[in-house]
């Protein structure tokens, strides 16, 4: 941060005897406060008072102060426990795959390939695409009887897959199409990484008699690892918090199997009804995502490099 | 790929392995990625009863318009659809519009200039950010329906105007700029105002661009805000109508495809070309500081 301890900073004084017009905007504190007011605003009424508002309501049943009853009877819950061990199950599959796929395709797309720049665009593109368009038109990809998918599993001789109405098929399901969304994004953040590495780096190691291996194991992993931070903190987040493909697609079923806390959420305050109990929801999400972020900071920060 | 010991950079293999290996390879796994979207593509253009027909078995004619019409583009445009489009349009521009506006304030305020608890305020703004949008969107749903913003224009835009990330990113580019710029104004008797809009807007163009595209696509993938406080149908946004035609019993795949293709185009044409900017920048902006 430049601007800190500044020694060519001159002082207020200097420049105030030449304004013509005094001016509330003539101070810099207050000038500041009035730029940064309607931004911060926002901030609070749209961000920090819903928060605050979540807290107090998940104290609460049918307008009736409770206390800690709405937490108490979401530790007890079956049908929480269950949603909470879908979602955790969810975010430890699906996040390892797309930072692991994202990074192959990382190192592979990084690479001076003739033409390039288009199969990137291309892995790309599904990023450009809202996430309720895309799970719309797998949606229709995955039907049973007449989809994409297992018109292409027929292709090579294999049988065809329930999918979104099997319940034990429908959460890999929906992993599938947000790979398909996420692995492309995740990569490209990879890859302003891996630009970043300066070649005399790897090309010390070569002269070192390195191979390609153990360069990517020695050199090139270290030195990434605050975009991989990142990539695995901001993924992890954003799977935490998928609502759309749930929705529009399974509504948590079949057999509940894919009730992931979003959607949970959403049914207890709208097909339930019950605010009280999606507020504690909320905060119990909430506090998962301080948590989460808590360990970004540790491993931005963290040790070494 | 073994021993490397020409002193060449042994992340990009020789030749032979780029040629014969790499790039078939990479080909093959971005097409695998644009193959849903092909098929979308093919089948928007398709006549509605022939949608599914080259799946089984699968032919190469399922990635063809075989024989191609707008039919399903003309059924589309008697219902609700480019309605919601256009409420989507306005809601995402307005936002870009305004959000620039106050997020670029925000950030002037945070980093040209300096007050006391400037710190605590930044500390504030990043924490804010740090709680994504949909994790509060439920409760301040509630909120806005009290505050009778729900079915309104305002109550889509609001929330999208006050971007963390936009904020972050902006005030991070104009730390950046030489502050003689700013003295000397101050001492040709310039405000703030005029040392805001022009010396640092002036200057920012490739910043505000990323921002601008920041709150583009927040608005463009927005679902369960528009889903959780619009109820009237004049208001609704593309994507909501998009999943309620799903929802019908006997619903059109025509008009499905079309749809989406016609959603989906809008930001990949803002999008691919800015590719390698937006994504350099919110990589900076995620990780120094």
């Amino acid at each position: 941060m430049p601007l800190q301890g500044d020694p060519t900073h001159s002082p207020n004084g200097v420049s105030r005897i030449r304004f013509r017009k005094p001016h509330i905007l003539q101070s810099e504190g207050a000038a500041a406060i009035a730029f940064i007011a309607p931004a911060f605003l926002a901030l609070a009424l749209f961000r920090l008072l819903p928060t605050w508002y979540a807290v107090i309501e998940s104290l609460k049943f049918k307008g009736a102060f409770v206390g800690i009853d709405n937490y108490r009877f979401l530790w007890s819950s079956e049908s929480f426990r269950n949603c909470l061990k879908t979602t955790l199950i969810f975010g430890a599959i699906v996040n390892p795959l797309q930072i692991f796929a994202a990074l192959v395709l990382a190192l592979l797309f990084v690479q001076r390939l003739p033409g390039i720049r288009i199969w990137r665009s291309l892995v790309f593109l599904p990023v450009a695409v809202p996430l309720l368009v895309s799970a719309v038109v797998w949606g229709i990809a995955l039907r049973p009887d007449d989809g994409l998918i297992n018109a292409f599993l027929n292709l090579f001789g294999l049988p065809s897959q329930p999918f979104l109405t099997s319940d034990t098929q429908a959460l890999p399901s929906i992993m599938l199409l947000v790979s398909w969304v996420g692995v492309g994004y995740w990569m490209t953040f990879l890859i302003a990484g891996l630009q970043d590495i300066p070649p005399d780096y790897a090309e010390a190691a070569a002269l070192d008699g390195a191979n390609w291996w153990k360069t990517l194991l020695q050199i090139t992993l270290p030195l990434l690892r605050r975009p991989l931070a990142f990539v695995l903190v901001a993924d992890t987040v954003a799977n935490f918090l998928l609502f759309a493909p749930v929705q529009v697609l399974t509504r948590g079923g079949p057999a509940e199997s894919t009730n992931l806390i979003m959607f949970e959420i959403y049914r207890q305050a709208y097909t339930f009804g019950d605010i009280g109990l999606a507020s504690s929801q909320v905060v119990v999400v909430i506090l998962v995502l301080l948590a989460i972020v808590s360990v970004q900071f540790r491993l931005l920060r963290g040790d070494g490099s | 790929m073994g021993p490397d010991v020409t002193g060449r950079d042994p992340l990009q293999p020789g030749r032979i392995v780029r040629f014969a290996i790499l790039t078939p390879f990479a080909v093959i796994v971005s097409l695998v990625f644009a193959l849903p979207l092909v098929w979308m593509t093919a089948s928007a253009f398709r006549p509605p009863e022939q949608i599914l027909r080259y799946l089984s078995p699968l032919s190469i004619k399922a990635f063809l318009p075989t024989s191609p019409t707008v039919a399903s583009f003309d059924e589309l445009a008697t219902g609700p659809f480019p309605r919601s489009v256009l409420n989507h349009l306005i809601v995402a521009g307005t936002t870009v519009a305004l959000g620039l506006l106050v997020c670029a304030m925000a950030a002037f305020g945070l980093s040209a200039l300096r007050f006391r608890f400037q710190g605590a305020l930044f500390a504030i703004v990043v924490v804010s950010f740090l709680i994504p949008f949909e994790a509060v969107a439920i409760p301040l749903a509630t909120l806005f329906r009290s505050w009778r913003l729900d079915n309104s224009y305002a109550g889509l835009i609001l929330p999208g105007i006050g971007n963390g990330l936009a904020i972050f990113l902006l005030r991070q580019f104009f730390l950046g700029l030489p502050v003689d710029l700013r003295e000397a104004a101050r001492l040709d008797g310039a405000g703030w105002w005029t040392i805001f809009w022009s010396i640092y807007i002036r200057l920012s163009k490739p910043a505000l661009l990323v921002a601008g595209l920041i709150l583009f696509v927040f608005q463009w993938q927005a679902y369960l805000w528009p889903l959780l406080i619009i109820s009237d149908q004049r208001l609704e946004l593309a994507p909501v109508t998009l999943a309620k035609f799903l929802g019908q019993f006997n619903f059109d795949f025509g008009q499905l495809f079309a749809g989406a293709l016609i959603i989906t185009v809008i930001p990949v044409m803002i999008l691919i070309p800015l590719q390698s900017l937006f994504t350099q920048s919110i990589s900076k902006s995620g990780l120094k500081e």
